[in-house]
């Protein structure tokens, strides 16, 4: 298990190299002279230069790219061309605040989610579990950009319940906006696979053996149907969560959340290529460590699976 | 998106005609593609501008609301919007499409090769599928467009290019089952070359993954060219895009919420008809098809 970790990690790096390069050469081809952004539009010329000397873009490129790679595998990002920062700094501020709001759209998601599951599996045929599915298969059609302007409408225009946008400390009134938009389009996923996988082990032996003995129902479902049930419930949450955290960036952008997401858009606007590789680098490892866990997780659950 | 269905000898086609859901996708799909196809024909010119308009004796000012003559009301120019929605639906057509074509193309090919020949060119094309997949597509395709520069065809380029590792890595898996079965030994024996047996033998029999895998994809691309041009990386005017109405319709949201509510409807309504089709085209193949075969690639 350890070894396997081991390997995982270790394959990543040759992945990290590939991303700089990829991104190191689309911002290269792009239009535009990064000193010349950072002088901004009304500078003298001297002053562009002395940029560009002093941010040595006046280098040939394959030593600016290996200077950058060398950096990197030092663990050093740099500073932002446009706040002059040091990005570090920056990513420290802004990763915990995507992290807050991932974590609040995965628990709605899963919660929401694996009851309405559950009403669906234990109604069976009723009209719940119709309604529960017919919105079911409206799961992940919804364009999320889109999603989110129509509840900014509803909830902060019409209704003024939440704040429209904008971060306040975390877990309060504003996160439930952007959370919920991120989460509602996986709703119906979870809710298909937990009613799927609760249907199938209601089906079995030891669910009749548990009823037989006079066991109440909610206590079968909890005691013995979930945990066996779980595998796929757990599993789906995990793939859920990557494909939440690539709605990350249109999410925070769109509700002003001051995440690394809206980060990476705004460096990718400014052209800003050490923030707009860092903030890459940061949410293609966190997708990457997000996977790696739900795989040792299933190991974790279902003890047959060994990883070697 | 990765699908793991083995073998198509079976296409349960009164499976697919006897589901409902798919039905109502595809009748939505047709009428979709008819309006887009015919839109000169059907709807009024959508660049029209109108700046007043005479109503119960009073001068108003646009955005019109909802009214007989227009559907979906009017934008801040007076402009029709079902007009520009069915404009723009050719466009996310067009676009679901082109990428799908090009993507399916390029993953087909590399897949095939990948899958069939275990040499270092194999390695070489997983490792850049690996690379292409941990980046964040949004952000991807977005530096790509502003690369190549904004454009119908450079959207679909830069779509095309984040989604075809997928299709190699799920055609690959399906060369490396099909590559050990006996037939493909008796082609071999018999003295057939190797493309010969690959485009004879392998790639009919990774049709059917590819056909959902086809259809399964075209949602993503028009989500993600929406989503480019919402936030003007994408499709730029006069080009119409549903994205772009959207993000027009931004800042009206309080005096006229049809302006950037309806495209999205017809948006939402497009994606889910393609993906009940989608399901059905699964559900018809392999009728114990894995559930959640949705996730995934929609994240816009």
């Amino acid at each position: 298990m350890l070894g396997y970790t081991v390997r995982r990690l270790l394959q990543f790096i040759p992945i990290l190299i590939g991303l700089v390069t990829v991104l190191f050469a689309l911002l290269n081809i792009l239009p535009g002279d990064p000193a010349r952004m950072m002088a901004g539009p009304f500078a003298n010329p001297d002053v562009v230069e002395t940029i560009r000397e002093e941010m040595g873009f006046d280098r040939p490129l394959w030593v600016q790219y290996l200077d950058n790679l060398w950096d990197l595998a030092r663990g050093e990002f740099g500073r932002s061309y446009q706040s002059r920062r040091p990005i570090l700094g920056d990513l420290l501020e802004v990763f915990p605040k995507t992290v807050q709001l991932a974590l609040a759209a995965e628990v709605t998601s899963a919660l929401l989610g694996i009851w309405l599951g559950i009403v669906a599996a234990t109604h069976r045929n009723g009209w719940a579990d119709r309604l529960i599915m017919t919105i079911a298969a409206l799961n992940l059609s919804f364009p999320l950009f889109w999603l989110a302007l129509m509840l900014q409408i509803v909830f902060a225009v019409f209704l003024r319940l939440l704040p429209p946008s904008g971060y306040g400390s975390g877990f309060d009134q504003f996160v439930v906006l952007p959370a919920v938009t991120l989460a509602l389009p996986s709703l119906g996923l979870l809710a298909r696979i937990t009613r799927a996988a609760l249907i199938e082990v209601l089906g079995e032996d030891y669910i009749r053996t548990a009823r037989a003995k006079g066991l109440r129902g909610v206590l079968v479902i909890r005691r013995h149907v979930l945990p066996n049930a779980l595998i796929p419930i757990v599993t789906t949450i995990g793939t859920d969560f990557v494909r939440l955290l690539g709605g990350i960036p249109i999410i925070e952008v769109v509700f002003a959340w001051p995440g690394i997401g809206k980060y990476a858009y705004d460096a990718l606007v400014f052209r800003d290529l050490p923030a707009l590789q860092a903030s890459v680098i940061v949410l293609a490892v966190s997708v990457s460590l997000v996977n790696l866990a739900v795989d040792l997780l299933y190991a974790f659950i279902n003890p047959r699976i060994r990883y070697v | 998106m990765r699908l793991s269905i083995r073998e198509s000898a079976t296409f349960d086609w009164r499976r697919l005609l006897q589901a409902r859901l798919p039905l109502v996708g595809a009748g939505v799909i047709l009428v979709f593609v008819l309006l887009a196809a015919l839109a000169p024909f059907i709807v009024s010119d959508p660049t029209q501008i109108e700046m007043r308009r005479e109503r119960d004796g009073e001068t108003i000012t646009p955005p019109f609301a909802p009214n007989a003559r227009n559907l979906f009301g009017t934008d801040q120019l007076g402009r029709d919007i079902f007009a520009r929605v069915v404009f723009g639906l050719r466009t996310s057509l067009i676009v679901g499409l082109l990428v799908r074509g090009l993507s399916m193309a390029a993953g087909t090919l590399l897949g095939l090769i990948s899958g069939y020949f275990p040499t270092i060119v194999d390695s070489i094309i997983m490792r850049i599928t690996d690379i292409m997949l941990a980046f964040p597509v949004i952000l991807l395709a977005m530096t790509v467009t502003a690369v190549l520069g904004p454009g119908l065809l450079t959207v679909c380029l830069a779509l095309a290019l984040v989604a075809w590792p997928d299709v190699a890595r799920l055609v690959r898996g399906q060369v490396l089952a099909i590559r050990e079965q006996t037939y493909v030994e008796a082609a071999r024996s018999i003295g057939a070359g190797n493309w010969r047996i690959l485009l004879r033998h392998v790639l009919p029999n990774c049709m059917g993954p590819i056909i959902v895998a086809f259809s399964m994809g075209i949602p993503g691309a028009i989500m993600y060219e929406a989503g480019l041009s919402f936030f003007g990386f994408g499709i730029q005017p006069p080009t119409p895009s549903l994205g772009s109405i959207i993000s027009d319709g931004r800042g009206y949201i309080t005096v006229a919420p049809w302006y950037p509510g309806f495209p999205g409807l017809v948006l939402t309504l497009l994606v889910l008809s393609v993906n009940l089709v989608g399901d059905g085209l699964i559900d018809a193949m392999n009728p114990r098809a894995a559930r959640g075969r949705r996730n995934g690639h929609s994240a816009s």
